[in-house]
């Protein structure tokens, strides 16, 4: 980390505690007590970081999977959807196969590059813009979830809770430890060093870099932009699906409506504060985990209302965006 | 089944319609000057509860949508300094703002819950004034932005900031106009719908639909005359997928929920496909290919 | 330097919390201030803390149906010290019982459902005899005899009140029909607006609803000049001219026993289930519409019930498709009761 980053990160907290204390004072509640009760919920015990990674899992595959499209300057908000579509085809593999983890993962992979491949395939054969066909997929694909476990796929046995039959033992990803974390955090942080690799010294990643900045370039270099829109929304997609089926089948342990939990959201903001860079990208997934995972644990310790943690969640947000000026003012290198 | 489904379509259709043309427009705006802000869902909500509250105070439903206007542009502000002075990310910089946005009207809007509002008077085959001001504003906005000078400054710096400088307009200010135009609308789209449409203030009941009006611009191609097909064919779909269900349709409500969403994707690809895409403000391609 | 003070006070509040038998927790699926269900649990909340001096609640909202709420109870019990939890929505269960077995000296009491175990049990209470007793005003006072039923999801819990309300309808207009809109989701005011809408559009004069708060659909119909029946809270508030009546919660005093209970050492984990009779639910006054006539034969009806002279679950009961669901005579049995999924005649929807 140079001089400059460090300083910017500084400036962040500085700016932070400011804003969020400045808060905190306005509704009566004592800073240093909530800005404590924040740090303790997020990192104060090992259970407490289990949940943050726990957390951050999802986070961190959407977080990548938003951020391959946007290295060929794609902008997807599709994270969400390719996480539900993911786990609706995982549980179907599982439904066919029960007991088979790599049926359910691949089930979940390929779920998630199907749903990314629909706006891709609009893209280039329609000239339909991402933005815009990835955001109404991923209500379509929440609702299909949300309609399957209502429907064909209720557990009969669930006393008309509205949910998949369970996942087997044997179906489930491996737990690190005591906690509830699974083996798809390894996964991720290793997919995303891979990535980093790829984008920073691979051909593939210079020849985003190229289509990006300028995409007229292509033809006179003999690039295909159709073929590079086609493998990143899939690739997307894939990462995407994975977190979902990792979710419904190790944590979830059932398919179930609404799982998300804002994940793919999360993704997406995650990737852009990165400049969609990998190796920031992950950190910062880490740090909204936490941060995310702690707003139960800070309403529980200080009964603040959960608004309220959203302000201050808000807050870290516009002090991190703040402090980029910095970089642009002047100080940069 | 036919009279059910169609007994006050049009007027149903209107009324789900109206907020979100508001917000639409805004974000029209908003994204003619070349900025996408994702935080209109947070600006809305602080509109509605804002102008909810008011309300509820003075007893003047007017009065409320002015103070929701009023909110969506200060929230706004929050957007425009960190996009404009600090140059960070647009993406990133909306969903703090939603998030923001959220949270502050949670906050402030619990003591709101269940507080009884008289709204606005029902008029002819049920419409209300919210409705007319905003299909008013649609050629009102579509006017100005292709008829006035000042609407072709905002749509030159939408092009390109450095031409625009080059005429002797000041980009940002042109911007930050931009961003304020859209928190103005935004805010009173959200107050028509706690004021009018509801009459209720509920945390996030704005349910996504800021998000959905920041992709419907790009089905309106940017351009305001279109935000009212655009937010028309929304609204029908939604009052459909209830319709739908009252006149005692077989099908699943969950698969005639995603009917809004699948609707406008069909519409929009097919005018893609016959169009060619194109029609976004080129200062925003920028945004996106970075 | 504060700041480590401050640390180390945190440390030993946490420390000694855990040794303080009376930290009851309480998780809500959503805003505490909804003016709707959450807001009856947090009620049944303040009541306890009201009632055992010395107790300390903790409560967290907004939380989700999934695995979610697994770590917030585990962080209750880790980090606020619960020993007893209450889990306050339907979809909490499975995460309770698996938690339950981590936890054997933590008492969690959940909101409906027929799983229990060591440690775990269930509080509910039967509202389809006031939601029956609603609908009977509501048959009444349709003159189309058209009535509507505006509803977030098909659960169980929500099917039941669907079809006691349409039996007392039809008890009353034997030709009576309810209509389900379902807006897929518990808390939705714009689709429930309109939902509202399109009803009175069809030519629905009476509106039953179960989603979390019944606030808008009472000032949507107030503003359209027809009917509602309420739930969870009394609305007639905010709409006193379309409000009929409505089943409300009053989960104070069923909280207060068991937590009594279980201070107590007596509790065993057990399937609670409150009524009208032991007062968990309460019919809402009525509104101004229903006639003096029809507010006789219902409160009649009511003592009938309390008095256990009528049974709104038991045969001949017909199901949506004309088919037979139980024979005259007989009662439905707990099971079927709490997980039911199928309509009664003249229920037109679907439930899925």
């Amino acid at each position: 980390m140079n001089a400059a980053r460090l300083h910017r990160s500084a400036i962040a907290l500085g700016g932070f505690a400011a804003l969020a204390g400045a808060f905190f004072l306005l509704i009566g509640r004592g800073p240093i007590d909530m800005l404590v009760a924040i740090a303790q919920a997020s990192v104060g015990s090992g259970y407490a970081v289990g949940e943050s990674l726990l957390r951050a899992t999802p986070i961190l595959l959407c977080a990548l999977a938003t951020l391959v499209p946007a290295r060929l300057g794609l902008v997807s908000v599709g994270a969400e959807g390719q996480l539900y579509f993911g786990a609706l085809a995982g549980t179907g593999a599982m439904l066919l196969a029960p007991s088979s983890l790599s049926l359910v993962l691949l089930g979940g992979v390929i779920g998630g590059a199907v749903w990314a491949l629909v706006p891709a395939l609009l893209r280039v054969v329609a000239d339909v813009n991402e933005t815009i066909s990835t955001l109404m997929l991923n209500y379509v694909a929440a609702l299909l979830v949300t309609w399957l476990v209502y429907g064909p796929w209720k557990n009969p046995q669930s006393q008309g809770w509205p949910a998949s039959i369970d996942f087997t033992e044997a179906a489930r990803l491996p737990l690190l430890g005591e906690s509830r974390v699974h083996v798809g955090l390894l996964v991720a942080l290793v997919l995303g060093i891979a990535l980093h690799l790829l984008f920073t010294r691979s051909r593939w990643g210079l020849v985003l870099d190229v289509l990006r900045s300028n995409p007229r370039l292509a033809p006179l270099a003999g690039l295909s932009v159709t073929r590079q829109v086609l493998l990143t929304m899939v690739i997307g997609g894939a990462l995407a699906g994975l977190a979902g089926i990792a979710e419904t089948s190790s944590v979830q342990g059932r398919l179930q409506a609404s799982f998300a939990n804002g994940a793919g959201l999360s993704g997406f903001l995650v990737a852009w504060l990165a400049g969609n860079r990998v190796l920031p990208a992950m950190a910062l997934a880490l740090l909204v985990g936490g941060l995310l995972a702690a707003g139960d644990g800070l309403q529980m310790m200080t009964s603040v209302p959960s608004s309220a943690v959203l302000v201050v969640q808000g807050l870290m947000f516009v002090a991190m965006l703040g402090a980029g000026a910095w970089k642009k003012g002047g100080a940069g290198g | 089944m036919a009279d059910t489904l169609l007994q006050g379509l049009p007027v149903s259709a209107l009324r789900s319609a109206a907020p979100l043309l508001l917000v639409l427009l805004g974000e029209c705006l908003t994204q003619r000057v070349g900025r996408i802000n994702l935080g209109v869902e947070g600006q809305m909500l602080v509109g509605a509860v804002a102008g909810y509250g008011v309300t509820a105070v003075s007893g003047q439903p007017w009065l409320g949508m002015v103070a929701g206007a009023a909110a969506g542009a200060l929230l706004s502000a929050v957007y425009a300094l960190l996009t404009v002075a600090a140059r960070a990310d647009q993406f990133a910089s909306g969903l703090a703002v939603l998030m923001l946005g959220f949270g502050v009207s949670a906050y402030a809007g619990s003591g709101l819950v269940g507080l009884r509002i008289e709204g606005f008077a029902l008029g002819a085959g049920g419409t209300t004034p919210t409705l007319w001001l905003a299909v008013a504003l649609v050629p009102l906005i579509g006017l100005w932005l292709y008829g006035t000078r000042t609407g072709l400054v905002w749509r030159a710096v939408g092009e390109s900031p450095p031409a625009a400088s080059a005429a002797g307009i000041t980009p940002w200010k042109v911007i930050v106009a931009g961003i304020a135009a859209g928190g103005v609308l935004s805010g009173l789209g959200g107050a028509a719908l706690s004021i009018d449409h509801t009459r209720t203030w509920a945390e996030g009941m704005t349910a996504g639909r800021g998000l959905i009006a920041v992709g419907l611009v790009i089905v309106a191609r940017w351009n305001p005359w279109l935000t009212l097909p655009a937010a028309l064919l929304f609204g029908l779909a939604e009052a459909l997928s209830l319709r739908l269900q009252a006149g005692g349709s077989a099908v699943p409500a969950h698969l005639l929920h995603t009917l809004p969403y699948l609707a406008s994707l069909v519409v929009f690809a097919v005018t893609c496909a016959r169009l060619k895409g194109g029609g976004g403000p080129e200062a925003l391609r920028a945004v996106f290919a970075r | 330097m504060k700041l480590l003070r401050h640390l180390a006070v945190l440390a030993f509040a946490a420390g000694t919390a855990i040794a303080h038998a009376a930290t009851i927790g309480y998780i809500y699926v959503g805003p505490e201030k909804d003016y709707g269900y959450n807001t009856s649990m947090d009620l049944g909340r303040k009541f306890v803390e009201k009632n055992i001096p010395g107790t300390k609640t903790l409560h967290v909202e907004n939380i989700p149906e999934t695995a979610e709420v697994e770590k917030v109870m585990e962080r209750m019990i880790k980090q606020g010290g619960a020993s007893i939890i209450f889990a306050t929505s339907y979809g909490y269960l499975d995460y309770a019982i698996a938690l339950g077995k981590k936890y054997p000296k933590v008492a969690f009491l959940h909101a409906g459902g027929l799983k229990t175990g060591d440690n775990v049990g269930t509080y509910w209470a039967n509202s389809d005899d006031a939601m029956y007793l609603a609908g009977m005003a509501a048959g009444a006072v349709s003159k189309s005899g058209k009535l509507g039923f505006i509803a977030a999801f098909p659960i169980p819990q929500v099917v039941r009140s669907i079809n006691a309300f349409t039996l007392g309808a039809q008890a009353m207009n034997p030709n009576a029909t309810t209509t389900v809109v379902w807006t897929g989701g518990w808390l939705q005011p714009p689709k429930e607006a309109e939902a509202t809408n399109s009803l009175a559009d069809a030519g629905i004069d009476v509106i039953g609803e179960q989603v979390d708060s019944p606030m808008t659909i009472a000032q949507t119909a107030e503003k359209r000049g027809i009917y509602m029946v309420g739930k969870d809270v009394d609305v007639s508030k905010l709409a006193p001219k379309a409000v009929l009546t409505g089943a409300s919660w009053n989960w104070g005093p069923t909280m207060l026993k068991l937590t009594k209970e279980i201070q107590a050492g007596k509790w065993k984990p057990s399937h609670v289930r409150g009524d009208l009779k032991d007062g968990t639910v309460v019919l809402d006054p009525f509104g101004p519409a229903v006639p003096e006539g029809v507010r006789k034969t219902v409160l009649a009806k009511k003592d009938d019930i309390l008095k256990d002279k009528f049974i709104v679950w038991s045969g001949p009961m017909t199901g949506q498709d004309g088919k037979a669901i139980l024979p005259a005579g007989t009662r439905m049995p707990m099971e079927q009761l709490e997980s039911m999924n199928f309509f009664v005649k003249g229920v037109v929807g679907t439930v899925q």
